[in-house]
């Protein structure tokens, strides 16, 4: 029953144009949007020069970007929080509790998983690309240029994984960012805060409409990916 | 032009792979056969220079894997790709396409996806992509493998042509293609 409340509701808030409703919304669609595309431009270079090149310590390498993918959000929040507090070696800077604070900490989750994504996946293929544009004449550009274009299906869901990631987790903004109304608070830490309150039906939809923004964005990356 | 090998060496995994004298004649048809996990694919590998390798190697040839791995394009975009990369001009090679797509019958396939081709028909289109830009030498790995008994004819019939400009170094287990093909086999690790 409270569910088809919360679904209900959902829809009453999005039609509503309710002021608070919708700048959670865009800081939610800002910190995370942000942080993947920060992510992206990191982490494809870096994921295409592990999976192409054979170096010392290449394994140990990605054991520990495959272990980073695991890392909880609040872990790596609380590192964050250490680096940006007054006595942290960033303290200076005035970071913490402000949206900065939320897409470095969203921003350094989800580079490990863009990148351990793209590894997984196209290591095998681009020893193949490398192997057939070489004996064809390829120089160093050519391979690069020919594994970026048909590794691109691998690499745009491994952008949708990293956002996906992004703007679902919670532990990581809540600590750097505090939930601060109307400045720092999210889709996850509003429904979180609701949650606490006992309102459930505005926890429910909230939950709704961060689905229906990740299947949105997920569409719009997907499609990007199938158009040639 | 002739390949001669010099005590090449190929690390593979913890292996490491010797190969002793060979010489490789320019107009030949070399076969290299032997069993499983003797090293053919390793030395035609060192001979198209996709594997690194310690020893001498005079020349590199043109390799085709039996994989035949294709690039998410069409047939044709596939097989002008080395030449896209060398910036020649496409038109000049319009004949020599429809010929050698005619000679293996894949004409029709030209717009088509290669990814989505059957082994085969991927076969057929990487030996066409690997000898367009008329390479010196070709080494074809286990190039019948997908192939049902006429393409295997088609492609005699398209090796034989090639004998006459170029070197050509197969390595297979097809007794009846090495019979109507070979100038030359080498057995190796016997």
């Amino acid at each position: 029953m409270i569910i088809i409340e919360g679904v209900v509701e959902a829809f009453k808030l999005l039609i509503s144009f309710d002021p608070e409703v919708y700048s959670v919304i865009f800081l939610s669609l800002l910190v995370s949007g942000l942080s993947t595309i920060i992510a992206t431009l990191i982490s494809v270079p870096v994921a295409i020069i592990i999976s192409v090149k054979k170096f010392k310590f290449k394994k140990i390498l990605k054991r520990f970007i495959y272990t980073f993918m695991a890392i909880p959000p609040v872990v790596l929040g609380l590192f964050v929080l250490l680096l940006l507090s007054n006595q942290g070696p960033l303290g200076s800077l005035e970071l913490l509790f402000t949206p900065i604070a939320m897409i470095i900490s969203q921003t350094l989750l989800i580079i490990p998983i863009i990148i351990g994504n793209i590894i997984t996946s196209t290591e095998e293929l681009n020893q193949k690309l490398i192997e057939t544009c070489k004996t064809l004449g390829g120089n160093t550009k050519d391979i690069i240029k020919l594994i970026i274009l048909e590794t691109k299906p691998f690499i745009y869901m491994a952008i949708v994984l990293g956002f996906s990631r992004a703007i679902s987790e919670v532990g990581a903004v809540m600590l750097v960012g505090g939930n601060i109304q109307g400045k720092t608070r999210v889709i996850t830490t509003y429904i979180t805060w609701t949650t606490s309150m006992g309102d459930y039906t505005e926890s429910i939809a909230m939950g709704i409409i961060l689905l229906i923004i990740a299947f949105i964005v997920t569409s719009i990356i997907i499609k990007l990916r199938d158009d040639k | 032009m002739d390949i001669s090998i010099n005590c090449v060496c190929v690390s593979y995994k913890e292996l490491k792979i010797c190969f002793k004298d060979y010489l490789f004649k320019d107009k030949n048809i070399t076969f290299i056969t032997g069993r499983n996990g003797t090293g053919k694919t390793t030395l035609l590998k060192a001979m198209g220079n996709v594997v690194d390798y310690q020893g001498e190697i005079n020349a590199v040839g043109t390799y085709v894997s039996q994989e035949a791995v294709m690039f998410n394009k069409t047939v044709y975009e596939n097989i002008v790709y080395p030449l896209t990369i060398r910036k020649l001009a496409l038109l000049d090679y319009q004949d020599k396409i429809n010929l050698l797509t005619e000679k293996l019958n894949i004409h029709h396939l030209l717009n088509k996806n290669a990814t989505k081709l059957s082994s085969g028909e991927k076969m057929k289109v990487a030996i066409i992509r690997s000898i367009i830009f008329s390479p010196k030498v070709l080494l074809l790995d286990e190039p019948t493998t997908h192939l049902d008994l006429e393409s295997i004819e088609e492609l005699e019939n398209l090796i034989k042509t090639l004998k006459k400009k170029i070197n050509i170094i197969i390595v297979s287990h097809n007794k009846s293609f090495i019979e109507n093909l070979k100038d030359k086999e080498y057995r190796i690790g016997v």
